[in-house]
């Protein structure tokens, strides 16, 4: 019997211990992106000669808040990132043009150790440096008050999606930068996903208290299917899903709708994967997840099989229609640390992932 | 200067040791296996003092541990400083974070201390450590600092509790040593009395009820003169007590014109009700407000908690301010630690207590500074370390206790702060 993905193997392990990283793109099949806590884009072209390990190729500068998510457009022309400085910001994904400067590829903390005896910051190793073309932004959106965590796409390009901390949701025409209409929800908007066809937004409302009491039912975590011509509730499931969510993904075509538990670790037992009908909102399956949260998920183009990572520091794969796990990649970094983020290239041949300290690894995909 | 001339062969508090000493020896020969519950004369004394000053104080807890560098410490631009941007304060040089907008227009009150320096950095013992100002390997029953200051500031008149607590407060050290009488009456986070503190039958028949109960009690004590029963005698009175009072903590028609000022809720609740309380002339109450141990997802998780903070802390200075009650009531904000300056891989903050930060606002405290500071990453306090003993002096100085106020276990005496303890006379208004 087939075993998909079993020939994956890591190609590249490129690190960038500056700050964590938060999340991943690809920009179509040879270049990764990846965002960080201290506001930092830096792009890596993976076309190297075999035996060489790439070095990062640009720096993209301007936001001065941690950046929660990145994505790509279909047309790989424009990269989209959303921040904790409560702005979106568009750049160009394809441009090698920008001035020159360099990157400091390991100036932040190595958290490892740094516990409550230590009493200062550990000494910073020699600084690995690595020249880069420093990048600005083509579009500085302002429309936000608040931390944006929720950000996607619809797949033909032309409507963009936000969610904030405040529960404001926007509507955006894409290609102009220009918000549509926008409606609120009652609490923050830890993950939203977009369906192909551009008419519900489905978004997951959180407010992330460790501990949940009584008298605070008003922060009940909620989920919705929003419609997009009238920023309405189309659909309230909030009594099936429970949690937070960290990601919320629509499947390009439309089949899958798949969300991940564990935006915030709490208490109670989460990290399930949610697979739900897009149509009805009705749990089709859940997948074990990754215990004590999920934290990313992304769709292999093949349309069968679904990406997850999470805090147990793994990545693994799942089949769609039949539930099951097809594999694990094991733990890449044995550094305590959890795996953030994950993207997949649009071929599906390259998976990038990255954990919290830092570092970006990426894995050729081979599917049988 | 040494204390053994012949005109003076010990110094004064060696005489009154050896006298309370030779008191406690006393009761005890006489078959008293029981804790002296404190009632010593100059003790009467320090009582009357403090509640003739008619000082009251409230303690925000903030359980599971505060970060400091999240709240009044920051450190924009270092490795430490985390996505919360800091915010100018309607006083120069105070910066505070984004996420307290309406604390910021109130520094002109507070009195933030940006050195603290605390031994015990896990729950329960840290809880313990700043609740008693002892470490609670000693093994002795220390009495919380409701107790003490319910024990000094109490109105012996009232009906009311002299030391509430309402919500999470990560101690049940209780009075300890100061005996059942200033044991704490605890409510649920919203500072609602529970249901059956609502009789259905009327104020006559309860009194009734009530003077049944205590002529059965005290023929009972007779016989039975021992501590559980004094214990049980003692929660029997505050609970007739209680019933003639519990209108003070009837505040759901004033609650509903205020709870967008303080947030809808419990912690808002328990700081509306906490003002109540000091109103009706409560000494003590404590609030706490829990979620705070953020070993992961420390910003969101402090970002939401700062959001319940915020309006309740601000609008019970406020209040205070505006009954004119601000100038005799004790504000203080604390934790049992505060969170490490490193961000570890989970994106959470840890223990810490090498150096973090506690508030303290209204009476008898000097607002409008900082006290102190931390190193530039926030690793080390830098400037005038403050510890247990110092902090827990400083807020008996304000609320008038004397805060070497010794008391007995049997014969072991026992003082309110370590040996050594001195009050921070900067901070005293």
């Amino acid at each position: 019997m087939d075993q998909p993905f079993a020939n994956s193997r890591l190609m590249y392990s490129l690190p960038w211990n500056s700050a964590y990283i938060t999340s991943l793109a690809f920009i179509g099949n040879y270049q990764v992106a990846a965002a960080n806590k201290n506001g930092d884009i830096l792009v890596w072209n993976l076309d190297v000669p075999e035996g060489k390990t790439p070095s990062p190729a640009r720096r993209l500068v301007g936001h001065s808040n941690e950046i929660n998510r990145i994505l790509v457009t279909p047309d790989s022309m424009t990269l989209i990132s959303v921040s904790s400085d409560h702005t979106v910001k568009y750049w160009d994904a394809r441009s090698v043009e920008g001035e020159p400067g360099t990157v400091v590829l390991n100036d932040g903390f190595v958290p490892k150790g740094v516990t409550e005896k230590v009493d200062k910051v550990p000494e910073p190793p020699e600084p690995i440096q690595a020249n880069v073309v420093i990048q600005r932004p083509l579009r500085d959106l302002r429309n936000h008050a608040e931390w944006i965590h929720g950000l996607a796409q619809t797949p033909d390009g032309k409507t963009l999606v936000t969610g904030d901390d405040d529960g404001v949701i926007i509507v955006w025409d894409l290609p102009g930068g220009r918000e549509l209409r926008r409606w609120q929800a009652t609490q923050w908007i830890s993950s939203l996903g977009v369906s192909p066809d551009g008419k519900t937004v489905a978004a997951s409302q959180h407010t992330p208290f460790i501990r949940f009491k009584s008298g605070l039912e008003e922060f009940v975590p909620h989920f919705h299917f929003w419609d997009v011509e009238t920023g309405k509730s189309r659909k309230d499931l909030s009594k099936e899903i429970k949690e937070g969510m960290s990601a919320v993904r629509y499947s390009p075509d439309g089949r899958w709708l798949v969300a991940g538990h564990g935006n915030v670790q709490t208490e109670k037992d989460q990290g399930k994967i949610l697979v739900i009908d897009p149509a009805d909102g009705k749990k089709i399956r859940e997948f074990p997840g990754h215990p004590v949260g999920t934290n990313d998920l992304a769709f292999h183009p093949d349309g069968k099989h679904l990406f997850s990572c999470g805090r147990d520091q793994q990545i693994k794969v799942w089949n769609l229609e039949s539930g099951k796990l097809v594999r694990d990649f094991g733990k890449f970094a044995d550094r305590g640390v959890w795996i953030g983020a994950i993207a997949i290239s649009l071929d599906g041949r390259l998976l990038a992932a990255a954990d919290r300290a830092g570092q970006v690894v990426v894995y050729s995909l081979n599917p049988f | 200067m040494k204390m053994n001339s012949i005109n003076n062969p010990c110094p004064w508090h060696q005489h009154r040791l050896r006298r309370d000493l030779l008191k406690g020896a006393m009761i005890t020969a006489a078959g008293w296996a029981l804790p002296n519950w404190g009632a010593l004369s100059h003790s009467r004394t320090i009582a009357a003092e403090a509640k003739r000053a008619g000082k009251r104080c409230i303690m925000l807890y903030m359980e599971g541990g505060v970060s400091q560098i999240d709240t009044f410490d920051m450190k924009p631009g270092r490795p430490t400083a985390g996505p919360f941007r800091p915010i100018h304060s309607t006083v120069s040089g105070i910066e505070v974070c984004e996420y307290l907008p309406r604390m910021a227009r109130h520094t002109d009150k507070l009195a933030v201390i940006r050195s603290m320096k605390t031994k015990s950095v896990d729950h329960g013992i840290g809880g313990y450590h700043m609740h008693t100002c002892y470490p609670s390997s000693e093994k002795v029953p220390h009495a919380e600092i409701g107790a003490m200051i319910a024990k000094y500031c109490d109105n012996p008149e009232s009906d009311l509790p002299s030391f509430v607590k309402m919500g999470p407060a990560g101690c049940n050290a209780g009075s300890g040593y100061l005996g059942p009488t200033y044991e704490p009456f605890t409510l649920d986070t919203d500072g609602r009395l529970p249901g059956f503190a609502n009789p259905s039958v009327s104020q006559e028949v309860q009194d009734r009820r009530g003077k049944l109960l205590e002529f059965m009690e005290q023929q009972h004590a007779r016989e039975h003169p021992a501590r559980p029963f004094a214990a049980h005698r003692e929660a029997e009175l505050r609970t007739i007590r209680l019933m003639r009072a519990r209108k003070a903590f009837d505040v759901a028609d004033a609650w509903n014109k205020a709870r967008d000022r303080y947030g809808n809720t419990p912690f808002g609740r328990g700081c509306f009700t906490a003002l109540k309380l000091v109103e009706a002339g409560v000494p003590f109450i404590e609030i706490g407000h829990d979620g705070y141990d953020s070993h992961n997802d420390n910003f969101p998780v402090h970002k939401a908690n700062l959001k319940v903070l915020d309006p309740a802390w601000s609008s019970l200075l406020e209040d205070l301010q505006d009954r004119g009650l601000l100038q005799d009531t004790l504000v203080v904000w604390t934790s049992e630690f505060g969170r490490t300056p490193a961000i570890n891989g989970q994106g959470g903050r840890d223990h810490f207590g090498r150096a973090w930060t506690v508030v303290l606002a209204g009476g008898g405290i000097r607002g409008g500074q900082t006290y102190g500071a931390s190193n530039r990453d926030g690793f080390e306090v830098a400037d005038k370390p403050v510890d247990e003993g110092a902090y827990f002096a400083t807020i008996y100085k304000a609320m008038g206790v004397d805060h070497r106020a010794v008391h007995y276990l049997g014969s072991r005496p026992i003082w309110a702060t370590p040996d050594g303890s001195m009050p921070i006379p900067e901070l005293i208004g």
